[in-house]
């Protein structure tokens, strides 16, 4: 997954941009006589627009080497926009999340070649400008399934709907509470029953007291006694955490 | 899903929201997602220099994850009730 504009000159045998279908990637709309303004440079023509579940791709029809590409993921922005005093022509504009470099203003002076990945707007004029609103709505339909790839969304999502136990539930939520709030300890966390036992046991870290209570352990989170707290207070004796019991066997065999 | 049924709640009234490129832009909430991607009606730019090719654009679709802040009508927020209810959904309850 690229970040910004890139060139993109992959075609298939029919001229047609090759896709990841791997990774399913669809084409969604296709749309003939498009020409492109990258920033401030001027309109490029004639070409086609390539609309796919993921990224928005346009070729020149007279260069087979000359192709853009963004995917939605970098798109932040996007409109319809008519006022002929702002641009001469009614187009899609876009604006396109760059990396934050600060000493880059220009995108073609410093070096004399243009960088793609500096450039923050993009225009889209089709010569059918009928076609405008059309060309809106599929943008808006393929940019919300290209949401931002965040794995606190998805431990969010597990436990809201999964069937798990209701414990792991809650865990797993105060789990995602308190890794927005601890910065560093993120991969300490364990995010299953097992986990917990391995944690427990077989760490080299001198500091971890001796107990004989199977509750301890699991608060213990690798020396950072501040979780510790609020994660033991979640342990009810539940009979499907199994290592209740081998938490009393390990400790009674632990060395120390 | 708390903030996605707030907005949804919000739909017809104005805010601005500001982008995380600093660019203000107010408009009417037409619609949002659950991803809290925002479609904004009648816009116009607070800042117009930036950003001077706004200027033509009245709606537009605008990605959740670039949003930095939606300021919100004095008189569309109930604090104390979105402040209860961002205590309970951080609880997970």
């Amino acid at each position: 997954m690229a970040f910004g504009l890139r060139e993109f000159s992959l075609r298939a045998g029919d001229g047609s941009p090759s896709l990841d279908s791997s990774n399913g990637e669809e084409l969604m709309h296709v749309q003939p006589s498009v020409a492109v303004a990258l920033g401030n440079r001027s309109v490029e023509s004639p070409g086609t627009l390539y609309i796919t579940s993921r990224k928005l791709i346009w070729l020149s029809d007279v260069d087979v080497a000359k192709g853009y590409a963004v995917d939605f993921l970098s798109i932040t922005l996007h409109a319809v926009s008519r006022d002929p005093q702002t641009y001469s022509s009614p187009c899609i504009y876009t604006q396109i999340e760059v990396v934050e470099d600060e000493e880059d203003e220009d995108v073609t002076e410093s070096t004399g070649v243009l960088d793609l990945s500096k450039i923050r707007e993009m225009r889209l004029v089709p010569s059918d400008s009928t076609q405008l609103n059309t060309l809106f709505d599929v943008f808006c339909e393929c940019a919300e399934p290209n949401p931002e790839p965040v794995e606190g969304d998805t431990i969010l999502l597990l436990s809201f709907n999964s069937v798990f136990a209701s414990l792991t539930i809650y865990m797993f939520v105060l789990l995602y509470v308190f890794s927005e709030e601890e910065e560093d300890n993120g991969h300490n966390w364990v995010f299953s029953a097992d986990q917990m036992v391995i944690g427990g046991g077989g760490e080299e870290d001198g500091e971890w007291p001796i107990s004989q209570s199977p509750t301890s352990v699991i608060g213990h989170s690798n020396g950072d006694e501040s979780i510790a707290q609020p994660m033991l207070e979640l342990q009810i004796s539940d009979e499907r955490f199994d290592d209740a019991e081998e938490m009393v066997h390990e400790s009674e065999t632990r060395d120390h | 899903m708390l903030f996605f049924s707030y907005f949804k709640d919000l739909v017809g009234q104005e805010v601005t929201v500001e982008l995380k490129n600093d660019l203000e832009i107010r408009g009417t909430l037409h619609s949002v997602d659950q991803y809290l991607n925002i479609k904004l009606e009648n816009t116009h730019v607070v800042d117009q220099d930036k950003f001077p090719h706004m200027l033509s654009v009245r709606n537009c679709f605008i990605r959740g994850s670039v949003v930095r802040y939606v300021q919100l009508p004095p008189d569309g927020v109930d604090v104390d009730l979105l402040h209860d209810a961002a205590r309970r959904e951080a609880r997970g309850g």
